[in-house]
């Protein structure tokens, strides 16, 4: 659960009380750590601090769920990578015990729209929804890392998925087609504090089509991208002059808005970008 | 259409490069580091093609792959372009030879902070988290928000146990790995 | 009463004194020498009285089979061995020269000490000089037991299958028939013409495919040997060169050929219409079906599952031809020789998600293109892009889809006609539409053929555009037009191009009835799931079988004029071996012995040929009938049966020979069966796969010609394991046969478990021919699990002495 946007930690935390499902704190987890800022300093000690996060949930014998791609990317590869691998598993056990860890290879990685699509099921999802958000035209973002690579993913085809439409048609909003959808936010990589102005180049490139495309909002499932998606039109109001105004939510919001819960307490008071206009457009739903 | 948008052309400083100065091991290292198939790149370009950051920057994912052929280590390593990538793994996931691109160069980048050409501003994130267990650490205004949202000032992570922060310094000091980031710069 | 280990199968019997033993030990160039020490083991051979040691550096090539036939005339010589590459390669070849010097062929034996030794143990030069003596000596020793080959005269019949009625069954078809002999064409689809028929114009010159090969075919038709069997298969085929039995299925047309005149006017009067899969589901079709009016037959039939039972076909019959009354039959005929031309699939783009086929309307591939400009075809000709049916003002040709790739769905070859075609099919759009801009996006363009490169010459020449680089694909949902990025690699930019209309330019994929024909033939195919040619250079119409052959895209992609000469090549090569009026086959079958024999029977129910009968309480076996696996002589528990060109003696001395110095621990013995097994261990060879030296092969037709005293034997004589390795059970070329071991395996292992032994020790595993990585894996593995298990014996508490056994 990324530090961005605690409003995402608290809608999640929310629904997923709803829907009976009981969530449990990872004490003294560190950042997961973020695969494409800190894998590319050194990956074997990014395989070992992630193995650490990994083994705090062992002891507690619970699977870990994520909010985020990028959490979702590096604990799925390392949780991956040390199953199969007894090798590399044993040089990172080594330099873990001295601290009471032991990664053992006994619990599963979940990204929330995998669970909520796999495990919980789309059909249960949508009888959890009270107030269907019919009309609502929904732009997805994928992310990179929720699908990617699928040769080391079971989710299936990441060129053109579905996994997200289905979980966000069961909210009972429609989702448009959008020129390039499947482009990345631009953050990913350490390219957002690399190069703000080629991340910033993608985002728009995003944001226009999604608005062009009629949608009301754009709706993702990882908080660097909602970060890039929201922080970014501000920044490209402030450096370009260009403001498309296209609220941003995190799945767990949109299911939260869907579910009756008030928008008070989906925590968009911190949001870039303004969603007054579109909790206007929901005032006869919720 | 707004926005910075570079010259797609190359520089053409190079001058006569010689054959024994190419290190022509250099994919057969990549190789035995895990990223497996380098040698087999045909320079088709479909990379390039799915790039998104290839559309807008300079930056030429084949040519990558061409320099890890030719050994030019130094110039791949050194190249500022190396940060442009954004991970979003188009690139190999449409590979015809199954390279795993994406995994390539976070070995390169690997190799860059082992040989000090990273990029101050990916030095300066790992230094974030070598000093709070987070690449991006909660701030004042964070904690605000999260007071005014009912949730705990601090989440229950490396900010709220000391002990936890010290394992993972311990962790990240273990293979000098903090001295990469936090050393002379 | 082990009859075997009695004393007189340990000699040479009256020759013993006289006589000696040929060893040719072949270099290979580098190939075996590099690794093997051939010096050491010419060395070591020659201090052996009855042997004469020959070395060379390739006794394939002509000198060294001239060597060969010098050494058996003029040396007092009854054996032969030649250690070399795998027999699977050159077995015939020297079986032959072996026969021209006088000698029986029976009497030859080969070490493979390529394939299965120096290519695979490439790192342990040491280890695999003395695995290559160890092959050698089983092979000497195996050679002292082995049996003359019987062979027997049949006439040969003077008819011809032909499989697969595309332009290579066609010229197979015609060639044999205008040579005399008498061809059955069996065509799957309704008609006659293959993917030749679909095209406009054929590459490089422009001709209309139809005006040349409408006159084949009417011409074919009208030959009174040639009998065209449409909507029929090949479902099972029995029997010996010159003389094979085939079971044909033949469904039912319900329009009499004999009656029909051609009118086609049921055509015009039916009233259903579903979509056209001859034109890739452009376009619509009636119920009565004929693709295109010079298809062959004549006739067309009836696709009973869209048929409304309208009559409206019989109303307007005037020969009264529509018969509702067929129904589907098996005709059963002898004939001497079999072509195979069953042609290639287009590859379908559809698993790779990036260029969006059948996701965007306007993303087609290059033979759908080919029906949309083919006058003839859905549009007469116009090329209507699917989402609005507006001729197209940008067309982008996407080169190598689904060709060059590792990816899972992909294929790694290059197809060789994606480049010309395209090219061919760019230049058509130019010349009808002038004002359409073409693309052409390729990775490298390879136009080799005759007058392809000028082709290519004329195309750029025409203005289309050609841009060296990868793509991909989005579509604009407004106007369904396609985006492509593309970046030119030449000169390092990233282009945008907003094409109406995206072909994708796809490969040449196997047939995927192959698997199903190659079990009925009992011939290999390739690791792509072409037909294996026997010698890719030398015999590229020829398969492993005698009498079988292949033609065309079958064995792998070629392009039509490389297609004509293949399959002329094999009606040559069919014609050749059907020219003798009697054909010398080598007798697979097993001696029979009454007087050994207490009738139990257990032979006649193990054979799936239905060779062995018991007939007014005699046994009698059909020698033609019978396909050589074994399965009945490793059942029979008296001996009174015995298969001579791989009798239990010989297996006996190369497991005597394979455990007699077992100074590699753990010490495994794998019986391979002839076409998987040992085939897959010859794949890994050709890979250069390494895997540990510790296992010594030995073949066997089939797996059930394992017979389960083999197995206890190689135990009794120390081996730490043993490895059964065969066919995958549906794809065993003697039909039951890898079923059968598998339950004698399994007795063994609980014979074993009851003698205290572990069961692991034995193990039965199925691999394909081209399976070389699983095979080395397998035995790596093996190897492994028996070193932990430790010596034979160590499960006994005997501290591993193998003789407690």
């Amino acid at each position: 659960m990324p530090n961005r946007y605690p409003g995402i930690e608290l809608a999640t935390r929310i629904v997923m009380k709803n829907l009976g499902i009981e969530l449990v704190d990872m004490e003294g987890a560190s950042c997961c750590p973020a695969p494409g800022a800190f894998g590319p300093a050194d990956l074997f000690t990014w395989r070992v601090l992630g193995a650490r996060n990994l083994s705090i949930a062992e002891k507690k014998g619970v699977d870990v769920l994520t909010v985020c791609n990028g959490c979702y990317k590096t604990l799925y590869e390392v949780n991956q990578d040390l199953k199969s691998d007894p090798e590399l598993r044993e040089r990172v056990n080594e330099v873990l015990r001295p601290l009471g860890y032991e990664y053992n290879g006994t619990i599963r990685v979940r990204h929330i729209a995998e669970y909520l699509h796999r495990d919980y099921g789309v059909e249960k999802l949508r009888g959890a929804v009270k107030k269907p958000l019919e009309g609502i035209k929904v732009a997805v973002h994928y992310g990179c890392h929720l699908m990617r690579p699928k040769l080391r993913r079971e989710l299936g085809d990441s060129e053109r998925p579905h996994l997200l439409e289905d979980i966000i048609e069961a909210t009972g909003a429609e989702c448009v087609e959008y020129k390039d959808m499947m482009i990345c936010c631009g953050a990913g990589g350490g390219v957002r504090s690399y190069d703000l102005a080629l991340s910033l180049t993608l985002t728009h490139t995003k944001i226009k089509n999604a608005t062009e495309a009629g949608a009301d909002c754009m709706v993702n499932v990882c908080p660097f991208c909602h970060l890039q998606l929201d922080r970014g039109q501000a920044e490209l109001k402030e450096q370009w002059g260009v403001y498309y105004g296209l609220p941003i939510l995190h799945y767990s919001q949109l299911l939260g808005l869907a579910m009756g819960i008030p928008p008070k307490m989906l925590g968009f008071e911190a949001h870039y970008v303004p969603v007054d206009s579109f909790l206007e457009k929901l005032k006869g739903i919720i | 259409m707004a926005g910075v948008i570079r010259c797609g052309c190359m520089s053409i400083t190079q001058s006569v490069v010689k054959a024994e100065d190419l290190d022509l091991s250099f994919a057969k290292t990549l190789e035995q580091l895990g990223i497996e198939r380098v040698l087999t790149c045909m320079q088709c370009g479909t990379c390039t093609a799915s790039c998104p950051s290839g559309r807008y920057a300079a930056y030429r994912t084949r040519l990558v792959l061409r320099k890890v052929l030719l050994g030019l280590r130094e110039e791949i390593l050194s190249d500022p372009d190396l940060w442009l990538c954004t991970t979003c793994y188009n690139c190999q996931e449409r590979c015809p030879r199954r390279i795993d691109v994406v995994d390539l160069i976070i070995v390169l980048r690997n190799m860059a902070f082992a040989t000090g050409h990273a990029r101050e501003r990916h030095v300066q994130i790992s230094r974030f988290f070598v000093e709070t267990g987070h690449l991006v650490p909660i701030n004042e205004e964070n904690m605000k928000k999260r007071r005014e949202l009912g949730l705990s000032e601090k989440p229950p992570t490396t900010h709220s146990f000391p002990k936890a922060l010290e394992e993972v310094k311990a962790l990240a000091s273990y293979f000098g790995f903090d001295k990469i980031v936090l050393g002379e710069r | 009463m082990v009859y075997w280990l009695s004393p007189s199968f340990s000699s040479k019997g009256v020759y013993e004194l006289a006589k000696k033993t040929a060893l040719f030990i072949c270099r290979c160039g580098t190939n075996i020498a590099s690794v093997v020490d051939i010096e050491e083991l010419v060395d070591r051979f020659s201090k052996r009285e009855d042997l004469v040691v020959v070395e060379d550096l390739h006794l394939c090539g002509d000198e060294g089979l001239r060597k060969i036939e010098e050494v058996l005339r003029n040396q007092e010589v009854d054996r032969v061995v030649v250690a070399g590459c795998t027999d699977r390669l050159h077995g015939e070849l020297f079986k032959s020269v072996v026969e021209r010097a006088g000698l029986n062929p029976g009497f030859l034996k080969i070490a493979n000490i390529r394939e299965q030794c120096s290519w695979v143990h490439w790192m342990d030069s040491e280890r695999a000089t003395e695995k290559a003596a160890s092959l050698i000596e089983m092979a000497l020793e195996a050679v002292e037991h082995s049996s003359e080959t019987r062979k027997a005269k049949v006439p040969v019949v003077r008819r011809v299958l032909v499989i697969g009625g595309g332009v290579a069954g066609i010229t197979a078809a015609t060639n044999l028939a205008d040579a005399g002999f008498e061809v059955y064409l069996v065509e799957k689809s309704g008609f006659i013409g293959g993917h030749m028929a679909k095209w406009d114009k054929l590459f490089p010159t422009f001709d209309c495919s139809m005006c040349i090969l409408g006159p084949l075919m009417s011409e074919l038709a009208h030959k009174p040997n040639v009998k065209i069997l449409a909507l029929s298969e090949v479902v099972e085929v029995w029997g010996s060169p010159g003389n094979y039995f085939a079971r044909i299925r033949v469904k039912p047309r319900y329009v009499d050929e004999e009656k029909c005149d051609g009118c086609d006017r049921c055509l015009d009067v039916c009233p259903v219409e579903v979509p056209d899969e001859y034109n890739y589901g452009i376009g619509f079709r009636k119920a009565i079906v004929k693709p295109f009016p010079e298809a062959i037959p004549i006739a067309p039939y009836i696709d009973m599952e869209n048929c409304i039972g309208c009559q409206s076909c019989v109303g307007i019959c005037e020969p009264q031809a529509i018969s509702f009354e067929q129904r589907e039959m098996e005709i059963v005929e002898r004939f001497g020789a079999i072509i195979v031309a069953t042609g290639y699939k287009p590859f379908d783009p559809t698993p790779l998600a990036e260029y969006g086929y059948g996701r965007y309307a306007n993303v087609i591939t290059a033979p759908e293109l080919e029906r949309l400009i083919h006058p003839g075809g859905p549009t007469e000709g116009v090329l209507a892009r699917p989402s609005d049916g507006r001729v197209p003002k940008s067309v982008c040709f996407i080169q190598c889809v689904g060709s060059r790739s590792d990816r899972p769905v992909s294929r790694p070859y290059c197809s060789r006609v994606c480049c010309t075609y395209a090219m061919k099919e760019a230049m058509q759009i130019k010349m009808s539409w002038p004002d359409t801009q073409v693309y052409i996006i390729y990775i490298d363009l390879r136009a080799f053929g005759k007058g392809h490169e000028e082709l290519y010459r004329k195309a750029a020449e025409a203005g289309i555009v050609f841009i060296r680089g990868g793509v991909e694909v989005q579509e604009i949902p407004e106007s369904k037009n396609l985006l492509l990025r593309v970046e030119d690699t030449l000169s390092g930019r990233v282009l945008e191009i907003e094409a109406e209309l995206v072909v994708l330019s796809v490969g040449i994929d196997h047939n995927p009835d192959n698997e199903q024909l190659a079990s009925v033939l009992r011939i290999p195919l390739d690791e792509n799931g072409f037909f294996s040619e026997a010698h890719p250079k030398l015999r590229p119409s020829d398969t492993v079988r005698k009498g079988i052959f292949v033609a065309g895209t079958c064995q792998g992609p070629k392009d039509i004029n490389d297609t004509v000469a293949h399959a002329g090549l094999a009606a040559l090569r069919c014609a050749a071996f059907l020219s003798e009026p009697e054909v010398e086959v080598e007798l697979l079958s097993p001696t029979y012995d009454p007087s050994q024999c207490h009738k139990c029977l257990l032979c006649v129910r193990s054979c799936d040929f239905q060779a062995i009968s018991y007939q007014e309480g005699k046994i009698a076996v059909d020698d033609l009938a019978c396909a050589g696996c074994g399965a009945c002589v490793s059942v029979c528990p008296t001996g009174a049966l015995e298969l001579p060109y791989i009798n239990d003696a010989e297996v006996f001395a190369a497991l005597e020979a394979a455990l007699k110095n077992r100074n590699e621990r753990p010490l495994v013995v794998g019986f391979l069966c002839n076409w998987c097994g040992y085939a897959a261990a010859d794949n890994a060879g050709v890979k250069r796969i390494p895997y540990p030296t510790n296992i010594r092969i030995i073949k066997v037709p089939c797996t059930a010609r394992i017979n389960p005293l083999f197995i206890l034997k190689a135990f009794s004589l120390g081996a730490d394991g043993v490895a059964v390795i065969g066919c995958y059970e549906n794809d065993c070329h003697y039909r039951g046969g890898f079923r059968k071991a598998k339950s004698m395996v399994n007795s063994v292992k609980k014979l074993l478990e009851a003698i205290g032994l572990d069961e692991r020790r034995l193990l039965i595993e199925s691999v394909s021919a081209s399976e070389g990585e699983k095979f080395a894996k397998l035995i790596s593995d093996f190897i492994a699990q028996l070193a932990e298990l430790g010596p034979l014996g160590s499960e006994l508490g005997g501290g591993g002495d193998e003789r407690s056994v």
